[in-house]
């Protein structure tokens, strides 16, 4: 008798295992399969953005696999995702070229289950699960103006290099800029003149920096967001004997920059830690994956080693830290 | 016709089809995931687009001239496309007027060249700029990405169970379509004719500056059909739309055999180069393999194309040097126009 009724215990102990393994696979909380890609592979930043996703995912106990062409171009990226998706992953984490050629891709990704985030840049909203933003466009507007003010805090005017007239977080800031310096009365000493377009090129750079310092002679700061164009514009200024008279400042990787810094060719230079972003960018998707973070308006992203970021409107996430790079403080980071 | 084929061991497309297999050989082993129907032909929608890039500048290096500015002409076409689109014009109407604009700017290349006898390589960089800044302007400061459907079922759609991309069968409609052409008309004579020797050809009453001119209006048109595949396969139609894809177009026409000089190769040798590419990338890319080793292997791929000529005479010279005596440096290899 009893072990009639031990045996129809187990019975009903397998039958309820049973019903709860399919549920108990479906909160899986570790051991994800995630696969990277940056806009191109080969450039320090979106190496250390790819060291920080992959640090992360070790922590999390996840695999992680970064790759993509090593120049950026939309129709290889989409294909470097086409390739992801038939491998099946859980999760696929990019910065797009081009925020809506890699739409169609993404968008049979999230169909067939695979969460997809992106960082540094954004793909169109419906065609992604979240969007991790280095900083919103109006603390880089407000950042690269900082800067500029250690540059010249007499003000004067100032002219933008962006890569082209495409490219959606450039033209944001420069727009943004341009609105600061006539409503804020903080930024209002400066006077933008002159917007210019060098793709993200080094000599192209180089030659609109030229351009830009012959056509206004009383120019006194040019700004890019261009981690390229940046430091470019320093390297024309220093050549062309501009130093003292004229100032480059924006995004630059610190190692790029570090020798006009301490040289005194120039002031200041603004950054976020592209580690910490990637790492971010891959915890983000990771929580999502693991069912313990819904990327709605609100919702805090918990991340221990970094900080707690919140999300906005669409899902966009901004991490928002962002670096003011002087000659006292460049020789602190190693990217 | 038979017994000449028979002679000239098509040699070339022979090698090309061994390397596609073995390339597919390895890439199974490189990753589980690369032996699936669907995989196989959605792969292939990757190279539609430089493969009708091809085409066309195969029969412009058949005349021993080069066109580096098709990319530049994909960029109008899409933008125009985006214009048409947004004023509600019906893609019946639209795609013939965006394959015409591409014939013309080809045809621009193509009086440059052959009327004004300018060096092609220069004309057509000069052009690449030109149109690409046209495309631009046109396209204003940002992308469009509002497509009427109708406008994306070219690149996008796939029959036969949802397995064979549309854009694959166009592909191969024009594939036979050149073939035809070059291998089987008139034209595609004078076109080989020319590339062998332009002042013979002109003796012997081609009218030299009109064919090249057809050529590159030829590779134009088909630059502008490019243009419909791309709107539909990525949805954005931006002044820098397939900027950078001409390296991996020249190297499949230099591999696919038509020697860079002009005069000989084949349109199947091509087709076969592209399919050899395809899949060594698709299977670099399951696996994951970063993406300056692909370009090594890309680069490698053409400089091995460069030398094929000169490695095959070397070749023809140790195995009957009786024969290359008799028949002169030119008979060795074959002409392409058999």
């Amino acid at each position: 008798m009893k072990s009639k009724i031990l045996a129809a215990l187990g019975a009903a102990l397998l039958v309820v295992g049973l019903a709860a393994a399919p549920a108990l696979a479906q909160q899986k909380t570790s051991g994800f399969k995630l696969m990277m890609t940056p806009k191109w592979t080969g450039f320090p930043y979106f190496e250390l953005t790819g060291e920080g996703a992959k640090a992360a995912a070790t922590e999390l106990g996840d695999t992680l696999v970064y790759a993509g062409a090593d120049h950026a171009e939309v129709s290889l990226q989409v294909e470097t995702l086409q390739n992801f998706v038939t491998q099946k992953p859980d999760g696929i984490i990019l910065a797009a070229i081009d925020l809506n050629a890699v739409a169609p891709v993404l968008k049979d990704a999230r169909k067939k289950g695979i969460v997809v985030g992106t960082y540094d840049a954004d793909a169109a909203v419906p065609a992604r699960d979240l969007f991790v933003n280095q900083l919103s466009y109006e603390q880089a507007a407000r950042v690269m103006l900082d800067a500029a003010l250690i540059d010249a805090p007499e003000g004067g005017e100032i002219a933008f290099i962006a890569a082209s007239p495409t490219s959606p977080n450039h033209m944001a800031h420069i727009k943004i800029m341009t609105d600061l310096t006539q409503k804020d009365a903080k930024y209002k000493v400066f006077k933008p003149v002159d917007t210019q377009f060098a793709n993200d090129d080094d000599a192209k750079s180089y030659d609109v920096a030229v351009n830009l310092m012959q056509a206004h002679p009383n120019l006194k700061v040019i700004i890019s967001s261009s981690a390229v164009s940046a430091p470019s514009a320093a390297r024309a200024i220093e050549a062309t004997g501009h130093v003292g008279k004229v100032w480059a400042t924006g995004f630059a990787l610190p190692s790029a920059i570090k020798r006009y810094l301490e040289n005194g060719s120039e002031k200041a230079f603004a950054f976020w830690d592209p580690w910490e972003l990637g790492y971010v960018a891959a915890y983000a998707v990771h929580q999502k994956l693991a069912g313990k973070f819904e990327p709605t308006e609100g919702a805090v992203l918990d991340v221990p080693k970094a900080g707690k970021f919140t999300t906005f409107k669409d899902g966009e996430v901004v991490y928002g830290k962002p670096l003011i790079f002087t000659k006292e403080t460049v020789g602190k980071y190693n990217f | 016709m038979a017994a000449k084929a028979k002679r000239q061991w098509p040699f070339w497309e022979f090698t090309l089809i061994v390397a596609i297999l073995g390339a597919g050989a390895w890439s199974s082993t490189l990753s589980p995931y690369y032996l699936s129907v669907d995989q196989l032909f959605g792969s292939t929608r990757a190279f539609i687009i430089p493969g009708l890039l091809a085409l066309g500048l195969a029969v412009v290096v058949s005349l021993g001239e080069i066109d580096i500015s098709l990319a530049s002409i994909i960029a109008v076409g899409t933008v125009t496309l985006s214009k048409f689109s947004a004023a509600g014009v019906p893609l019946g109407v639209s795609a013939p007027i965006v394959v015409a604009i591409g014939a013309l700017c080809g045809a621009f290349n193509g009086l440059l060249v052959a009327k004004w006898r300018l060096p092609s390589l220069a004309v057509t960089l000069g052009t690449m700029g030109a149109y690409r800044g046209l495309a631009f302007i046109i396209g204003s400061e940002v992308g469009y990405t509002d497509f009427d459907d109708s406008y994306l079922w070219l690149g996008s759609e796939y029959i036969f169970h949802g397995i064979v991309p549309v854009s694959l069968i166009v592909f191969a409609l024009m594939a036979i379509l050149v073939w035809f052409l070059m291998h089987r008309t008139v034209y595609g004579r004078r076109c080989f004719s020319i590339g062998l020797n332009t002042d013979a050809s002109w003796f012997a009453g081609v009218d030299v500056t009109e064919t090249k001119i057809r050529a590159y209006a030829l590779a134009g048109a088909l630059a502008g059909l490019a243009a419909i595949v791309w709107i539909g396969q990525y949805g954005s139609a931006r002044g820098d739309n397939a900027d950078g894809s001409i390296l991996f177009v020249v190297t499949a026409v230099v591999l696919g055999g038509i020697d860079i000089n002009g005069g000989r190769g084949t349109i199947s040798g091509v087709v076969l180069a592209l399919f050899l590419l395809g899949t060594i990338r698709n299977g670099m890319g399951l696996a994951n393999i970063g993406g300056p080793t692909q370009t090594v292997v890309l680069g490698s791929l053409l400089v091995a194309g460069v030398l094929r000529p000169a490695a095959a005479a070397a070749l023809a010279r140790l195995s009957n040097p009786a024969r290359l005596k008799a028949a002169g440096p030119q008979g060795v290899e074959s002409s392409g126009q058999e």
